[in-house]
């Protein structure tokens, strides 16, 4: 096991794994910006190296400030966090010839599931169910009709230098596919000047369903159930929880086992993501693997009793998986939601800011993430989320009231948050009733 | 702060992690700690601050040579040491020996995307690639060569100077390698020099400043004498950036910076470009059968043309170079003091044939103006100009002049450094010239200065371009006393197109149906490319004394 671990990273991930090194018996080492001098991860951490200025180039996304930390401190290891570095196949691969294990996947890895035709084409080869559709461009409505009899109806008509829903048109039949191919192409044709087009599969009401994985270096892999993050606001999600409301042992088995199978196909090590998308169907398809810790991996950890951020690190150092596929069970629910400091007012705007009174809520199953203290300044240069609230309940009924209650009891003055924003959701009725998909916030809230 | 404990923990002993040595270097310019790895991706270029590190002669070599074509020229020429300098001897052994390259410079045949060049490479790390005998003699006898090979020779410089160790023997060999590159250039044979950091001392006062084409890699220390001799001498501090190839750039000493990354195919492209091409092959034919009658728009006042010719929106030379040419590369300086910017020059591409082109260029706006002080050039211009024209000159290139000035620039410092001798040497020197020289008046012909550009074998006007002795202001105000009636005295002047080739001081007009402008620039352009077409093809079938024979007859008339 190591004995010192740097943490790449800054807020309440890094507060996260310092916490972990802590319970483990490893020192930790932050890496902090001269804006994070008082920040709770420069402070909480056995010691602290200052890397460089506020912003995150010359700091935080600063491979070779952040592997001389390393060296100098004599840190085995480098956990990324989230964001950042976290995905760098570059600096994993630094790390690994600077004879420091990088925390997450192999850099050959990374780099084979972030290059988006490559993971669909291993995807596919693997056998794993991906979004049908063409990466050829379409001119004619003969053309694209072929396509479209190819993939099944209902098809997505796209124009290539599409956006903001112009030159996008569905087409639920062939009856109906010549008439809104001409629309789309038409539609593309006035606004940018371009006819190309491409067909792929309409997904109908789709939800965001993930699948957390873990897999060792001796081949083993499970799949720690599903995360259903299908409460997003422009790809940015909100809410995320576990288990899916409209999840049955059948699916998620298959969902579940197609996972380990991506995972094996991609000869996974660490912590990983499969996201899905589910359609109302539910059919799934693969969308993209994510290869590093997920800011909504706590709802895993509380639905499964299983602690994500240790088990990353116990891989890294080379031990075998201690859970066995059959060992993962789900109980109860779990939700969190993110709590960002921006203002939902004017566009979601980000409001940093000094905190001038904080108070969090606590009690049975409701657990807080957060690198906030009274007093602190949050700056300017980094993402604006700043407490993740994640509550614990017998169902999903109990849950969200739980998490209603806990909301309603945190106190965060003197900045803006997105709270009432999140409050609202967790009333809204649909959201309730569970039959929500990732056209929620557009279709409620926009 | 706030107050935590901290876990005392009980080191378990592992193993601390052991980093290879070699990964890493850091820049001396930004003191950034750099993966070596990356930095060799970025051609030794620190990616953080962009400062060039030096490159071996393996690494330069590998960097422009095409792969497996270098050929060693291997001389087994001896060291002599003259000066029986106590371990010299040694010590150049133990650098063959460590550094496996046999003496501060390194020399051979490649190729170059293809194209056969003699490239000779200067290795920092030798003695700091000082030129003693062995240096000498080896770049001489590359050289002569090259000569006798009809090659094309790239020297990449990089030396201290003259190799103390071995006294006047040393400084013999500047004189040694000029007089061999001055019998290549005399065989009309292109020398390329690539100036690196640091060149200095007797390599820059002989082979590396006597390229036809000097480029210097970014940042590169250029200077006879080195900083540090300088501020000893003056006791003053040198300001920064000096003796920098920017600095060269600005003070017209070299053609243009190149960057690493462009490097091989800027060397390919310009070997190209100074290959003696057939008139066959150079032009295309003519695209018209006809030549289409000049239309000229009547009863436009003489002053409505000299305000068209002034107009802010008027295309300037650049604009004109763009449309008609392909692969302009604009060279700089005149060697001298300056690069004047109200002057652009370099070599391009009409079909297939290469020409030297030159153009006054006005700025568009105030701040281009700074630089291209609107169009009126100072004698380092001038003088830039007609180097260019002799180098067209040595390597049999047309030369395509356009003019664009409301005069030579007024001003002390131009005086100072000689406008009216620089405006004259051009008139002497452009009169004999050997090679078709065409030049079009595209806006203002501004008096001398504009002439000192249009001793052509052709000169041609644009519809709406004036030429004038000077400006119709102040030709009122000196014979009428009176600057306001501008508009009178430019109808008296005769200073149209079509005065100036009614009374044969112009052969043709370049018609503008509707007064140029970036909208219509283009047909214009095509227009006048096409007539160009026809100007060479007339012209490049003439010999050389007849063409200056021909230029010489056509003023000798006025």
């Amino acid at each position: 096991m190591f004995q010192k671990i740097l943490i790449a990273n800054r807020g309440e991930i890094a507060v996260r794994i310092i916490r972990a090194c802590r319970e483990m018996g490893i020192l930790s080492v932050a890496v902090y910006s001269e804006a994070d001098r008082d920040a709770l991860h420069t402070q909480l951490a056995d010691e602290a190296v200052c890397i460089g200025k506020a912003a995150s180039s010359d700091s935080y996304l600063n491979m070779e400030r952040i592997l001389s930390a390393a060296i100098a401190t004599k840190a085995q290891a480098i956990h990324p966090g989230f964001g950042f570095l976290s995905e760098n196949e570059h600096f994993a691969d630094m790390c690994e010839n600077c004879g420091i294990v990088f925390i997450g996947p192999s850099g050959s890895l990374i780099g084979k599931m972030g290059n988006k035709s490559q993971a669909r084409k291993t995807m596919m080869e693997a056998g794993v169910p991906v979004v049908p559709g063409t990466k050829e461009p379409v001119f004619t409505p003969e053309e694209g009709a072929k396509i479209a009899a190819e993939i099944g109806y209902p098809v997505m008509i796209k124009a290539s230098s599409g956006g903001g829903g112009k030159g996008m048109r569905i087409a639920i039949d062939p009856e109906n596919f010549e008439t809104n191919f001409k629309l789309a192409q038409q539609e593309s044709v006035n606004s940018f000047g371009d006819d190309t087009m491409y067909i792929e599969k309409y997904i109908e009401e789709p939800r965001h369903i993930e699948f957390q994985i873990l897999a060792d270096k001796f081949g083993n892999v499970i799949q720690l159930g599903e995360r259903d993050c299908s409460i997003q606001r422009r790809h940015q999600k909100m809410i995320e929880e576990s288990p899916c409301a409209v999840m049955d042992e059948e699916l998620r088995k298959r969902m579940g086992d197609t996972a380990v199978l991506a995972a094996k196909a991609a000869n996974y090590e660490n912590a990983g993501t499969i996201e899905f998308l589910l359609d109302k169907h539910k059919n799934f398809y693969f969308m993209e693997m994510n290869t590093r810790i997920q800011v909504e991996h706590p709802v895993t950890e509380m639905v499964t009793g299983i602690d994500l951020v240790k088990e990353q690190i116990r891989i890294a150092a080379g031990e075998h998986l201690r859970i066995r596929q059959e060992d993962v069970v789900l109980r109860g629910h779990a939700i969190e939601c993110r709590i960002n400091a921006e203002n939902p007012e004017k566009n979601f705007m980000p409001c940093p800011g000094t905190i001038e009174e904080l108070h969090f809520p606590g009690g049975n199953g409701v657990r807080i993430e957060s690198a906030l203290y009274n007093g602190y300044t949050i700056p300017a240069y980094y993402d604006s989320m700043v407490a993740k609230v994640i509550v614990h309940g017998e169902n999903r009924m109990d849950a969200i009231r739980k998490m209603q209650s806990a909301l309603g009891e945190v106190v965060v003055e003197g900045i803006v948050t997105n709270l009432d924003f999140e409050y609202d959701i967790l009333n809204h009725p649909v959201f309730v009733s569970g039959k929500t998909n990732t056209h929620f916030i557009p279709d409620y809230f926009e | 702060m706030l107050k935590f404990k901290k876990t005392n923990y009980i080191a378990v002993q592992s193993a601390e992690p052991q980093v290879p040595e070699g990964l890493w270097i850091k820049c001396e310019a930004c003191g950034e700690l750099l993966y070596k790895e990356d930095v060799k991706a970025n051609r030794y270029v620190c990616y953080k601050c962009g400062k060039y590190f030096r490159l071996t002669t393996r690494k330069r070599l590998r960097m422009v040579a095409d792969k497996g074509s270098y050929e060693k020229w291997e001389e087994g020429i001896e060291n002599e040491n003259p000066l029986d300098y106590p371990d010299y001897q040694e010590k150049i052994a133990s650098l063959k020996e460590r550094l496996k390259i046999d003496e501060a410079v390194t020399c051979g045949k490649c190729t170059i995307h293809g194209e056969e060049a003699v490239v000779c490479v200067c290795d920092g790390r030798f003695l700091m690639g000082s030129m003693g005998y062995v240096v000498g003699e080896k770049i001489t006898r590359a050289v002569e060569r090259a000569t006798k090979e009809r090659l094309p020779v790239i020297i990449f410089t990089c030396s201290g100077g003259a190799r103390m160790q071995e006294g006047m023997v040393s400084l013999m060999q500047m004189a040694k390698t000029s007089a061999a590159l001055k019998r290549h250039s005399e065989a009309g044979l292109l020398y390329i020099s690539v100036l690196t950091d640091p060149t200095t001392g007797g390599v820059t006062a002989s082979f590396a400043m006597l390229g036809d084409i000097i480029l210097a890699e970014p940042g590169a220390l250029v200077g006879f004498a080195g900083p540090r001799v300088i501020e000893q001498t003056i006791r003053q501090k040198l300001p920064e950036g000096f003796q920098r190839a920017e600095f060269l750039v600005e003070h017209g000493l070299i053609d243009d910076i190149v960057e690493r990354e462009e490097l091989k195919d800027t060397l390919a492209k310009l070997i190209v470009m100074h290959r003696p091409v057939k008139k066959t092959e150079a032009l295309i034919p003519n695209r018209r059968k006809e030549v289409e009658k000049e239309k000229i728009q009547e009863n436009v006042t003489a002053w409505d043309r000299v305000l068209r010719a002034r107009d802010a929106a008027r295309p300037v030379a650049m604009d004109y170079i763009q449309e008609i040419f392909t692969d302009f590369m604009e060279f700089h300086g005149d060697r001298h003091s300056g690069d004047d910017g109200a002057v652009v020059g370099g070599i391009a591409y009409l079909d297939g044939c290469p020409v030297t082109v030159i153009g006054q260029q006005k700025g568009k706006n105030t701040k281009e103006n700074l630089v291209r002080n609107f169009g009126m050039m100072s004698p380092e211009g001038y003088r830039k100009a007609l180097r260019l024209m002799k180098q067209a000159e040595k390597f049999n290139r047309p030369i395509i002049c356009f003019v664009d000035t409301p005069g030579a620039f007024c001003g002390m410092e131009a005086e100072e450094r000689g406008q009216g001798e620089a405006i004259a040497r051009n008139l002497f020197e452009m009169s004999d010239l050997t090679v078709p020289v065409l030049s079009i008046v595209i806006g203002e012909g501004g008096s001398g200065g504009a002439l000192a550009l249009a001793v052509g074998n052709e000169v041609w006007m644009m519809e709406n371009a004036t030429y004038t002795i000077l400006s119709p202001e102040g030709f009122a105000s000196i014979l009428w006393k009176d600057a306001s009636k501008a508009p009178k005295a430019a109808e008296v002047m005769r200073v149209t197109a079509k005065d100036l080739k009614e009374l044969g001081i112009i052969e043709k007009i370049i018609s503008e149906p509707e007064p140029a402008n970036p909208q219509n620039v283009e047909g214009i352009a095509a227009e006048m490319q096409e007539e160009i077409r026809r100007f060479l093809h007339k012209y490049l079938d003439m010999g050389k004394e007849e063409l200056a024979n021909q230029r010489y007859e056509r003023f000798r008339r006025m």
